[in-house]
């Protein structure tokens, strides 16, 4: 079925249960899908924008009521609705990272965090994780005497992962942001993987910037993500334009200028907006998830030569598997080679993990009902079986 | 045509999303528990109600 003359209709989340690793968290809820029918228009939420004609301040629908409670849901003081976490990245390393300056990333920063680096003009001073695939406080000080050492001073902003996208690992923010302010180096901390799917406290964690996805973790349409920091720092990123036609002087008032304005005008706004009572009460339930996928774990654990990558037991749904000497051990012999795993899971109503994969592969399971998980779980047994896997 | 219609038209397409939603919680096999078969034949019945005003509204 077509939603126009060549765009396929997607029906995937109405016939599969999908655990792509970077669609789960951003499947939308109910009332989200409903508001996207009725908000799909461009400029959607600018009918009743009044003076002083900012994303933020619109009472109908209630956009600044939502900035502030998005705030509020994060510890935070204050937070911007923006095109993405990667526009928050943007927006932070425009105003902190000056041309040459060093900038502390880590191995598992996502490339959009090296991306807003380089446009920037900053310098990339990578940590690295630990043995446990764990960016560790010690690791991070390291570093920024290293950089010391070498630049003769200090790093301009440290970006750190609170779950990394390769491992779904949780990585120590609160330590790791003390050692930072040691030096007074701002922290900015990627909610991409937390914010929306667990509690996350930008207060407890002690960062200056916390960023999250709406499209990732938040149950909302792409792109769309929110931009969190304190009073002090709100000042600074937030600041409001100055600039002036050298002819007409014309002002623009009260307008951000990292924001370029207002950021999310229609659907992604209101998409995010009405998902983000069921998201405020998700988070809570987080453990549950977590134990769902320690099933589906224990389950694929229980295929001879399976092995996890990730930190195990899982404190995270999203989670790295190494299947080289079990399910890839099939392909080799298999006349659909690698295919196979994912043609016996779509024979199942199973999708997401990439196609052809079958040594290390990502799957999150989030937002799966128990009954689902369990289905899930025992699949991938089923799968080992029928191929001739031992399945302990 | 009036505001009714409107509004029955955008009832119809949340009623639909309901039944949409029942399938995302029931993949892959979409069987439903009582509740759930419950929910959907109340539904059906909002729905019916929609297209009757539909009807009444823009073809009489």
């Amino acid at each position: 079925m077509n939603c126009s003359s060549d765009i396929e209709s997607r029906e995937i989340d109405e016939l599969y249960i999908n655990v792509d690793p970077i669609q789960a968290g951003g499947r939308l809820t109910l009332d989200a899908m409903k508001a996207v029918l009725s908000y799909g228009d461009g400029y959607s939420v600018c009918d009743n924008c009044e003076k002083p004609f900012r994303l933020d301040t619109i009472q109908k629908p209630p956009l600044a009521k939502f900035h502030k409670d998005l705030a509020s849901f994060l510890h935070m003081d204050v937070a911007r609705l923006v095109p993405g976490a990667r526009r928050g990245f943007q927006a932070v390393a425009h105003s902190y990272v000056q041309k040459n300056s060093p900038v502390l990333l880590t191995e598992y920063s996502h490339y959009t965090e090296f991306l807003s680096v380089e446009q920037a003009g900053g310098k990339p001073y990578e940590v690295l994780a630990d043995k446990k695939q764990i960016i560790t406080p010690d690791a991070v000080a390291e570093r920024i005497e290293d950089v010391l050492k070498k630049e003769k001073i200090l790093p301009s902003l440290l970006f750190i992962d609170q779950v990394d996208y390769q491992y779904g690992n949780i990585h120590p923010v609160r330590e790791i942001a003390t050692v930072s302010h040691q030096y007074d180096i701002p922290v900015l901390c990627n909610g991409a993987y937390s914010v929306g799917i667990m509690p996350v406290d930008g207060k407890e964690l002690g960062v200056d910037f916390l960023v999250g996805s709406g499209h990732k973790s938040m149950a909302a349409p792409a792109p769309s993500g929110v931009l969190a920091t304190t009073h002090e720092r709100a000042e600074e990123i937030f600041r409001t334009t100055q600039i002036r036609g050298d002819l007409t002087n014309r002002a623009f008032g009260m307008k951000e200028v990292e924001m370029m304005g207002c950021t999310l005008m229609g659907v992604t706004a209101v998409g995010m907006m009405a998902s983000f009572p069921h998201v405020r009460e998700r988070v809570h339930q987080f453990e549950t998830q977590v134990r769902y996928t320690n099933q589906i774990v224990d389950a694929l654990l229980s295929i001879d030569g399976t092995e996890v990558m990730s930190e195990y037991p899982r404190r995270h749904t999203l989670t790295r598997m190494d299947t080289s000497n079990s399910f890839d051990t099939v392909a080799k012999g298999h006349r659909k080679k690698g295919f196979y795993l994912i043609s016996a899971l779509r024979g199942r109503g199973i999708t997401g993990i990439i196609p052809g994969s079958t040594r290390v592969w990502k799957m999150n399971p989030y937002g799966l009902t128990e009954k689902q998980a369990s289905y899930l779980a025992q699949s991938f047994q089923e799968i080992a079986s029928e191929n001739g896997l031992t399945v302990s | 045509m009036s505001k009714r219609a409107v509004e029955a038209v955008f009832q119809g397409l949340f009623l639909f999303t309901e039944i949409r939603q029942i399938f995302r919680d029931t993949v892959p096999d979409h069987v439903l528990d009582q509740d759930q078969r419950i929910k959907v034949e109340k539904i059906l019945v909002k729905l019916e109600k929609q297209l009757a005003i539909i009807k009444e509204e823009m073809l009489q």
